[in-house]
């Protein structure tokens, strides 16, 4: 499919929202519009046109058996109420992978390298996990800089994108169960560095983890998380 | 149902809170059950369809964008591309003809384009400019929309050849958007 051109992708997306593509066709576009930001645009676009259609069809209650069948499917996903940061479960499911990497990245950032400081007494290490799969997705390893700030080195596993349209937010959550600070965006990049000021690196040597939200280009419109988590770990002291 | 609301109970779903699944679920099912079950034209499936459609509303709560799309379009989607994707799955050979005999019975209890566009008259705009439609672009929409066919069906069911419908289809859809839109003419 050539879809550099935008007429004929136009119509593709139409086709695929109305629903009358065949089954091979549907299946080869769905495949495509994982991996075409622009597709998805003008999916999203047709999906506004045509989908308030189906706002005067008259209600159906469904029977109470699809909520029991789809309760039974969600449950033991972890509970957020109290703010999400808070939730024991969470703290317990990632710590064990978190140790596990820990152990395996203190190796790996002992090794003499010519970027690395020669004093890492007090270095921090945190294993961010996605949120979803419960993998380890992201690393951050920080270190004080020469004004008493910190150094906070990104490690982005695997090939993570970015919806256009948003940015990613990196959270410290204070130890006291308080309510997250931003460290500022970051970007997809497998590496990448952000400096903590002075004021707040105390408090980042305490922390009891970190996380990284999804937020509007720009960021956090209300300097707390608004979008979800994807990513987040405990703090590991090495 | 407001849309805030709603956009707030999927930011909430995001942060895996399932108090406000249930409530989102609550809010919005009666009207998904009612395309799940205009789609697939069967009970089993249309509960297939929502249970399918909710567990990915679940899952995929943190890739919704207030910003992008309403959420009650959003929701739709999802559940619209659950019941596609069923009708259009591989199925046994006695459930393929069923669904052709399905697809053959419309004629008589399906709903002409007159009143699925009654239906439709709340939507605003968009009846408006289904109206600016001919007879053949407006049924072939409207029976794509509300039934799920795929063109082939279409041809079997308005009795034209493929070629024909796939055209009355792709400029009545061309014609929607430009008087939706007329700066992208």
């Amino acid at each position: 499919m050539k879809l550099d051109d935008g007429k004929l992708r136009d119509r593709l997306a139409a086709e695929y929202v109305l629903g009358t593509m065949p089954a091979r066709a549907r299946r080869r576009f769905a495949a495509l519009l994982r991996e075409r930001p622009a597709l998805r645009r003008a999916v999203t676009d047709w999906e506004a046109r045509l989908l308030p259609l189906a706002d005067p069809l008259p209600a159906i209650e469904p029977p109470a058996r699809v909520w029991t069948a789809i309760e039974s499917r969600v449950r033991g996903a972890r509970p957020a109420r109290a703010g999400w940061w808070q939730s024991l479960a969470f703290w317990r499911f990632s710590s064990f992978a978190a140790a596990a990497l820990a152990l395996t990245l203190a190796v790996f950032v002992s090794l003499p390298g010519p970027e690395q400081p020669e004093a890492l007494s007090g270095r921090m290490v945190v294993v961010m996990n996605d949120i979803q799969t419960r993998q380890p997705a992201m690393t951050a390893t920080w270190e004080p800089d020469r004004d008493g700030g910190r150094i906070v080195r990104l490690r982005v596993m695997g090939h993570a994108e970015m919806a256009p349209g948003t940015a990613w937010e990196m959270w410290m959550l204070p130890e006291d169960n308080g309510k997250p600070v931003s460290l500022g965006l970051i970007t997809t990049h497998e590496t990448q560095t952000m400096v903590v000021p002075a004021s707040m690196a105390r408090r980042l040597d305490r922390a009891a983890g970190l996380a990284m939200s999804v937020e509007p280009a720009g960021g956090s419109p209300t300097g707390l998380p608004t979008g979800p988590v994807l990513y987040a770990g405990k703090c590991i002291k090495t | 149902m407001s849309p805030d609301r709603l956009a707030e109970l999927l930011a909430r779903c995001a942060l895996r809170d399932q108090q406000a699944f249930t409530e989102l679920y609550r809010l919005s099912s009666a009207k998904l059950f009612a395309v799940a079950v205009r789609i697939t034209r069967r009970r089993d499936w249309a509960e297939e369809v929502l249970q399918e459609g909710f567990v990915n509303i679940w899952n995929h709560a943190g890739g919704y964008s207030p910003s992008k799309s309403a959420p009650m379009t959003w929701m739709t989607a999802i559940v619209r591309n659950r019941a596609l994707d069923l009708l259009r799955r591989p199925r046994e050979v006695e459930l393929d003809e069923e669904h052709e005999e399905l697809v053959a019975s419309l004629p008589d209890d399906a709903p002409g384009p007159d009143e699925l566009l009654r239906q439709a008259k709340d939507a605003g705009a968009l009846a408006e400019c289904l109206k600016q439609l001919t007879g053949e672009q407006q049924k072939s929409i409207t029976l794509a929309f509300f039934y799920g066919l795929s063109h082939g069906e279409l041809a079997q069911q308005m009795q034209k050849p493929l070629g024909t419908v796939k055209t009355w289809v792709r400029r009545g859809l061309e014609r929607l958007r430009d008087c939706l839109e007329p700066g992208n003419a």
